[in-house]
């Protein structure tokens, strides 16, 4: 869904800052006295500006929760890798049922939480029920609904019954982390079995995770890390530029990225993300009901001088919801391509020769005030008149997302795997194809992940061609680190980030 | 600075005569000075009525291009012509500012003359609800105006207009009740004039050139409110070029691009500076004391 809103960054209280400040001073002296023993390279030191607002991903923390502990310090019986393949993790295998409504899975041996029990099918069933909660805020709470029952015949395997076939049961499965089922106060603390605990966290600055030293896998490379947090990009730069932190894991603007790029000290990669910019239409009002005319804005928008000007020259013009990680990603920038003169005679063809005007529901923040001032300059050309209209991420929640009382709206998505959302004619943009509803079932219920992605690839063709939205950009992931640190993520995966193994060279 | 100023006086006790010409030659200088500084900004919002280097919404030229002939100030993100937003937006500052002291002035002088003549448990309540008006801060009162209309320059403006009418009705109801006590408003009251006359004889033209000094001061900060309205996109939607928002669009760029922040940066002081001493310059043409000095 939609980034995380500014509301979820709250205030805290005078007495945490205090207790904090105390710490703070408290490791200050630590620190300072016991600086002689381990080298400083021990410790990485990783800049982000996504503070979780809690350490469970069940709360409602942001999209920080997955980025600092997923894979660092919990894991799931799956992993989803920087490349977008499932390999597994916590089970060892697993076997289906003919009718594939029965998943075994094996889990791996010797394998301990943080707090020292051992790892069994308990804590899985466990784990899954948490996400199923009824007070569950997952994102993935609806992905999972398709769980039955869960059943635990021995202390090393689970059984999961599905109420329909699921091919994606899976890959939804890296999404449920396993936590011990005995442990309490999950917001504050954890109990993973990842390669990491988490040592301290001081809030509003820094989570520091430590090496785990009964972990089941190959031992991370780096013992320390630490995750700072900044409140602006700006202080998180200069405080890369002057060293004291060895990578930073979203850079936000092209603007700040010249003092690194032309410095051999620092590497900047440009990776791939999963968050798509939409401009999306209320496929069920006039005009947007109109295949044609969503054809013709389209057509008017040039998408690759759009991103030009917010990234300039960084990410990817993909022409549909589809990022490159996805299994069934296709380019289709080329279905409607940039053309101004076809744009006006597709639009008079759609029954609109002398345009229309629209009302955009833009989020206060960027980049949509900025890309919405370039569609509204890009559609006078056809004599589309647009007016832009600026609401906060709470109206945007409300008014377009929940009571779908909009025309036309923009809006940032950032998951993976989400073009299977246009399957639902009841999401907030309202694109009602059956045959698209249709495809995207039997997908999910596919044999064969070809099977799948064959026709996810058709279903994703059809939402194109229907130009159900006008998918301008996927933003670049773009990580810097100092030349020297090797071995860390370069796409972002829905925020997600490992540092067992990165080395700080 | 002044030229009659002796170039010996550099010593002490010398400069208490030459205190007075250059006093006097400063305070003309203020005058000027802000004249001539409001008067640019005037005439740039009326020249961008005939003349604009290139339509303020055109996407042409290159991402955030420098200063060069063909773009004087350079372009912003999009590629668009800074100069002719700057232009666009000396138009938005002077409605903002002009139309804020219209309202602000007028419903400002009407509730203070009101006061000022009503009956005392009037004028005690009316006093009591400007002087909560004027703790309420200005911004909460905008936030209030634009959820209730939207976000458009006539919110903004009437919102700045609220809090200015305050300011302006408390004033006037201060110097009308000094006027309304001088021997010769109650000679002309016992001879029958009725209240209309009352003000329009005699309080108007007495306390005019205080009002006049105080509204050229409200000026300055009803631009400065706009340019912070438009700043928190509170103002002007988008893509009306007001000052404060290209300010908060070039924020991104203030170390790539700096004239993208730096140009409306000094439109507004410009404008600010110019009418804070447009009003001190008027104060010391309209009060007499000073200029005999």
């Amino acid at each position: 869904m939609h980034s995380t809103s500014p509301t979820h960054r709250t205030v805290r209280s005078l007495s945490v800052i205090a207790a904090v400040t105390a710490a703070g001073l408290m490791l200050a002296g630590c620190s300072s006295s016991g600086s002689g023993g381990s080298s400083a390279d021990a410790t990485l030191q990783v800049g982000s500006i996504y503070e979780p607002q809690n350490l469970d991903n069940t709360a409602g923390g942001g999209q920080g929760v997955t980025e600092v502990l997923n894979g660092n310090v919990y894991e799931a019986l799956y992993k989803l890798g920087d490349d977008g393949k499932v390999t597994p993790l916590l089970a060892s295998k697993y076997t289906t049922s003919d009718d594939g409504l029965t998943y075994t899975f094996t889990l791996r041996k010797g394998v301990k939480f943080h707090s020292g029990d051992e790892l069994t099918s308990k804590d899985v069933k466990y784990s899954i029920e948490k996400v199923l909660a009824p007070k569950s805020q997952s994102a993935r709470k609806s992905d999972l609904q398709v769980v039955k029952s869960i059943e635990t015949p021995s202390a090393d395997t689970v059984v999961v019954h599905l109420k329909q076939r699921s091919i994606s049961f899976v890959y939804n499965l890296s999404y449920v982390w396993i936590i011990d089922h005995t442990a309490k106060n999950l917001k504050t603390t954890e109990d993973g079995t990842g390669p990491y605990t988490v040592q301290s966290w001081k809030h509003g600055s820094a989570i520091t995770l430590q090496r785990f030293k009964d972990y089941w896998g190959d031992a991370p490379k780096t013992d320390t890390v630490v995750f700072n947090y900044y409140k602006d990009a700006t202080a998180e730069n200069n405080a890369l530029q002057s060293g004291q932190l060895d990578i930073v894991t979203s850079e936000q603007s092209p603007d700040a990225l010249s003092q690194f790029e032309n410095n051999s000290q620092f590497k900047v990669n440009d990776g791939n993300s999963t968050t798509k910019l939409l401009l999306a239409f209320n496929d069920k009002v006039k005009p947007f009901d109109n295949t044609g005319v969503r054809v013709a804005i389209t057509e008017a928008i040039n998408r690759k001088a759009l991103l030009k000007s917010i990234w300039n020259g960084y990410g990817k013009v993909t022409g549909s919801m589809v990022p490159p990680t996805d299994p069934w990603y296709e380019n289709l920038s080329s279905v409607y391509p940039y053309d101004v003169s076809k744009a006006k005679s597709d639009l008079a063809a759609a029954g609109y020769p002398n345009g229309f005007s629209f009302t955009l529901d833009t989020p206060n923040y960027d980049p949509h005030p900025a890309a919405a001032q370039f569609i509204k300059a890009a559609l006078a050309k056809i004599g589309v008149t647009v007016t832009i209209n600026i609401i906060t991420p709470d109206e945007w929640y409300t008014k377009v997302y929940q009571n779908h009382d909009f025309v036309a709206t923009m809006q940032e998505h950032v998951n993976d795997r989400d073009v299977t959302w246009y399957g639902n004619p009841d999401f907030y943009w309202g694109y009602d194809n059956p045959q698209v509803t249709s495809l995207i079932d039997q997908a999910e219920q596919s044999t064969t992940t070809a099977q799948q992605t064959a026709k996810l690839k058709q279903a994703n063709e059809i939402i194109v061609k229907d130009a159900a939205s006008d998918w301008l950009y996927l933003y670049p992931q773009i990580v810097v680190a100092k030349s020297t640190v090797k071995g860390y993520p370069v796409n972002g995966l829905n925020s997600q980030f490992y540092v067992y193994d990165i080395t700080k060279g | 600075m002044s030229v009659d100023t002796p170039q010996t006086m550099t010593d002490g006790p010398a400069t208490v005569t030459a205190a007075v010409p250059r006093r006097r030659g400063s305070r003309r200088a203020t005058l000027i000075v802000g004249c001539v500084l409001l008067g640019l900004v005037v005439a740039t919002a009326l020249v961008s009525y005939f003349y604009l280097p290139y339509p303020p919404e055109q996407i042409g030229g290159g991402r955030l291009a420098g200063p060069s002939p063909t773009h004087w100030l350079g372009t912003d993100t999009l590629g668009r012509d800074l100069m002719s937003q700057l232009m666009i937006g000396a138009r938005i500052a002077l409605a903002a500012g002009g139309g804020s002291v219209l309202l602000g002035g007028a419903l400002g002088i009407v509730l203070g003359l009101a006061a000022a003549f009503a009956q005392r448990w009037l004028d005690d309540t009316l006093a009591a609800v400007l002087d909560i008006l004027i703790a309420f801060p200005t911004l909460l009162l905008a936030m209030l105006v634009v959820a209730a209309r939207g976000a458009t320059l006539s919110s903004a403006i009437i919102a700045i207009g609220l809090a200015m009418s305050a300011v302006v009705a408390r004033l006037t109801r201060i110097l009308a009740k000094q006027v309304l006590s001088e021997q010769f408003v109650v000679a002309a009251r016992t001879s029958g004039t009725g209240w209309l006359g009352i003000i329009g004889r005699h309080v108007l033209p007495n306390i005019w050139p205080t009002l006049a000094v105080n509204l050229a001061l409200q000026f300055g900060l009803a631009v400065l409110a706009e340019a912070s309205l438009s700043y928190l996109g509170l103002g002007a939607p988008p893509p009306n070029a007001s000052w404060g928002r290209l300010l908060q669009e070039a924020q991104g760029t203030v170390y790539t691009a700096p004239i993208g922040a730096i140009a409306p940066g000094i439109a507004i002081v410009a404008l600010v500076i110019g009418a804070n001493l447009l009003a001190d310059g008027l104060r010391d043409v309209f009060d007499p004391a000073r200029r005999t000095r």
